[in-house]
């Protein structure tokens, strides 16, 4: 493996880990924008612009852009978070040189009217998608209790009232703001010439200008106790859990992955507790490490009669896990994180988003070695720190359930 | 470069495949167990995803916390579960823990503690399950679908039926276990950082003298064609399409199989373009092919708010029946680069060739290699798809839909005329 990076005049930054191995090639811009990057009057427009660059740029119509991706044989999609959006794609090494062609020329679009209403219908549609999916939606509600006025709290999507009012001038206005060649960075995993690369990008991309758009990190004060909403039409409840964690720039992220691990992980004490025993049919924490704040972010799913004794039982483990983790355990844990990263970096494709990803958060390479080393070294010194603080005392659970019969 | 693919049949009609793939640090293996839903005992329905949870609940010298503890300190990550005419074992790990990781899952399957404490236990998490489903209405849906269009077992739902998962007993499973839990018909597949004559001799020592005759699968029967409605108030309305294809082995399956590229693989594909791109009917729709042993058909999806179901079921059955006017030069070239494109892709993770190596040799009786496969593809010209279509009888349709209000009948007959 060989780490490749060049930062272009114009600020634009690309980044590669060549692999002689590779059979393909996967390539992505990360751009640092999300719904934690949106006011409340644009609420769900980093999502929304995210299905607009599917929809043709001065060159290309949408129908030349999903023909040509399928014509190189890509597999290929984008998601939006709320702290970054990514465009992505892998195809063959020989068409390595059209996907990123492509993909650049998607960064600069068209967002032409008749588009952006015909599209409002199907992003409509996700939302409506995602109102019947109660383990989706629990976060969408939860998030916005938990966090409150903070941005991580804000929805990827939207609501339906927010998207029909947004207008082409407002999307072009956060576009120019945020799509800029200083808040967005190519990446490339597998087989390329790396030359060849940072010669086309250079070429493609000449007209790109820096913006320098900006991130707010306000404190994070996370709610806590208990919040419980009845809906209709719901069979079972469903419960978001959060306690505060560390950032994605904080020593101790590592710890508090596998600490998270050793809790809720498939095989973990939440496991035992709660689902060996068939008390819920769905238990877990993990740690999400966000820019600048993180939470440690939990679910449970269970009957409507058995949601206060889950709910109980889930809150007496995490609390006893406050006492200390044995080594055994922590072990177990790393060594599954350790086996994960290594599988996801079996093909460039894996391997994209975890190195996109880190280099977005970190503004440096790691090699999937470097990480696993970081998550073996994080000790139970560590996790004594981090249980310390007593994180889970402050555990706020938000729960959908059906209404009473 | 394309490793070669090795098998070996044991005595015993177990079969191991693996592949060697030397550049990598990890190995994913897949034991498929040739029981399922479909051969669940008769008013028994849930048997089989009972036994694939109970199996986990102790086995050899490790009960149930010390059997799980044990793989976590491999680093094992485990996956599979019971589905319709088998069910999955599978793990993924770095590939120096394989010969200890395999020796756990050799108990699992040969050695299974099955205790009563522990029986009551696997049948209420398989409860719990069924139960999770209220929330799903999509996986509803193709429970569902499966159930109207198939007068086999094949219909069955993977997950039992509450009333005779109540009613098992722990007695009875495991006389399930011990007609079904067997080697006769199962596949280890492997694929990763692996040699070849290690893991077979590995597979002999753990699996080699494991007998048993297994239970034979049922023939697949389809029911007459037709559609129906299921009650919800749910926010889109699900919209579920079955219809016959081919069987996996037929001459033309490659021809299918370009086919169904052309309706669904990426987002200039027909469906997509017809009914998400050019009308913003829905967010997600699609058409896949499945095949269980000796039969194939295509399933199609589309979910979208009621006020639209009418037009969407319209566009997607109107697409599935136009298919048969054939394809154009383009649209095959596309099709074909996508799935040759996709094979290369797999075939980079372990877990990828490892499930596609058990699942291959399942329903085709060999794994397939890369370059087979690739040599089907490319042979199939222009003329000859579009003479394999024109030749395909009318499609019938069994439609089921999921929503506050059923889509007008009309529209499907419609449709068909």
């Amino acid at each position: 493996m060989t780490f490749h990076e060049t930062i272009l005049p114009n600020g634009l930054t690309l980044i590669g880990e060549h692999n002689p191995e590779a059979q393909s090639f996967a390539a992505g811009y990360f751009v640092k924008t999300g719904s934690r990057d949106e006011s409340a009057e644009v609420a769900g427009v980093s999502h929304f612009l995210e299905h607009m660059l599917f929809k043709g740029t001065a060159k290309r119509s949408a129908e030349a852009i999903n023909l040509e991706f399928d014509a190189i044989g890509a597999n290929y999609n984008a998601y939006t978070s709320d702290e970054r959006t990514v465009y992505y794609g892998a195809v063959l090494p020989e068409r390595g040189a059209a996907l990123v062609d492509l993909l650049s020329d998607m960064m600069r679009p068209a967002l032409r009217e008749d588009d952006f209403t015909l599209e409002k219908n199907v992003i409509l549609e996700e939302i409506a998608m995602y109102e019947d999916r109660p383990p989706f939606k629990v976060f969408e509600e939860g998030n916005a209790r938990f966090y409150g006025q903070h941005p991580l709290g804000r929805s990827v999507l939207g609501s339906p009232e927010s998207i029909r009012a947004l207008t082409q001038g407002q999307m072009l206005e956060y576009f120019s703001a945020r799509y800029a060649s200083d808040n967005l960075f190519l990446a490339v995993a597998g087989r390329y010439d790396w030359d060849a690369v940072v010669a086309q990008v250079e070429r493609l991309t000449r007209d790109w200008r820096p913006s320098r758009a900006e991130r707010s990190y306000p404190d994070l004060e996370g709610a806590t106790g208990e919040v419980r909403v009845t809906l209709p039409n719901l069979s079972r409840a469903h419960t978001a859990l959060y306690a505060p964690g560390v950032s994605a720039q904080d020593p101790l992220r590592y710890a508090a992955g596998v600490l998270a691990n050793v809790l809720g992980d498939g095989s973990g004490r939440l496991y035992w507790a709660l689902l060996d025993n068939g008390l819920a049919d769905s238990a877990s924490l993990s740690h999400d490490a966000a820019d600048g704040a993180g939470v440690f972010v939990g679910y449970v799913s269970t009957s409507p009669e058995g949601q206060a004794e889950a709910l109980k039982i889930y809150r007496e483990t995490l609390q006893r896990a406050q006492e200390g983790v044995t080594e055994d355990e922590w072990r177990r844990a790393q060594r599954k994180l350790a086996t994960s990263l290594t599988l996801r970096g079996e093909t460039p494709f894996g391997r994209l988003m975890s190195l996109g990803v880190r280099y977005q958060t970190d503004g440096r390479y790691a090699s999937v070695q470097e990480t696993v080393s970081q998550i073996m070294a994080a000790s139970l010194t560590d996790a004594d720190t981090l249980l310390s603080r007593h994180p889970f005392d402050q555990l706020f659970s938000f729960t959908l359930e059906p209404e009473p019969t | 470069m394309n490793p070669a693919i090795h098998t070996h049949t044991f005595d015993n009609g177990l079969t191991l495949v693996v592949q060697e793939m030397s550049w990598l640090p990890s190995v994913s293996f897949d034991l498929l167990l040739p029981f399922g839903a479909t051969t669940d005992p008769e008013g028994a329905s849930g048997s089989a995803v009972v036994l694939a949870e109970w199996l986990y609940r102790g086995a050899g010298a490790r009960d149930s916390r010390g059997f799980s503890d044990a793989l976590d300190a491999l680093g094992v990550r485990r996956s599979g579960g019971a589905g319709g005419e088998s069910t999955l074992v599978s793990g993924s790990l770095l590939a120096d823990a394989l010969p200890e990781a395999l020796a756990l899952y050799a108990d699992l399957v040969r050695r299974p503690h099955l205790s009563d404490a522990e029986f009551g236990l696997a049948r209420t998490v398989a409860l719990q399950e069924l139960d999770a489903l209220d929330d799903s209405p999509t996986q509803r849906l193709f429970i569902a679908l499966s159930k109207a269009y198939f007068a086999s077992a094949h219909g069955r739902s993977h997950y039992g039926e509450a009333d005779d998962l109540k009613a098992l007993t722990a007695d009875a499973v495991r006389q399930d276990a011990a007609r079904r839990l067997a080697p006769n018909g199962a596949i280890l597949s492997v694929a990763g950082g692996v040699r070849w004559r290690e893991v077979k001799g590995l597979a002999e020592e753990l699996f080699a003298d494991w007998q048993g005759a297994g239970a034979p699968l049922p023939v697949a029967q389809v029911a007459q064609p037709h559609h129906e409605h299921i009650a919800a108030k749910t926010a889109q309305t699900q919209i579920g399409v079955a219809y016959e294809a081919l069987p996996p082995g037929h001459p033309d399956w490659y021809k299918n199989a370009l086919a169904v590229a052309v309706l669904s693989k990426g987002m200039g594909s027909r469906l997509f373009s017809e009914v998400r791109e050019k009308r913003g009917l829905v967010y997600s729709v699609m058409a896949v092919g499945r095949a269980v042993r000796g039969y194939g058909y295509t399933l199609g999806y589309a979910g979208t708010t009621p006020e639209r179901a009418d037009e969407t079921l319209r566009v997607l059955l109107g697409e599935l029946v136009r298919l048969r006017e054939g394809v154009s030069g383009e649209e095959l070239e596309r099709a074909r680069t996508g799935l040759l494109a996709g094979l290369v892709m797999e075939g980079e993770s372990s877990g990828g060739v490892a499930a596609g190596l058990a699942r291959n040799t399942f329903l085709f009786g060999s794994p397939r290699p890369l370059e087979t496969v690739r040599a089907e593809l490319s042979a199939v010209t222009l003329g000859a798809l579009n003479s394999y279509l024109a030749e395909r009888p009318e499609p019938h349709f069994t439609v089921l839909t999921l929503g506050p209000t059923a889509p007008a009948a009309e529209k499907v007959s419609a449709v068909r005329a």
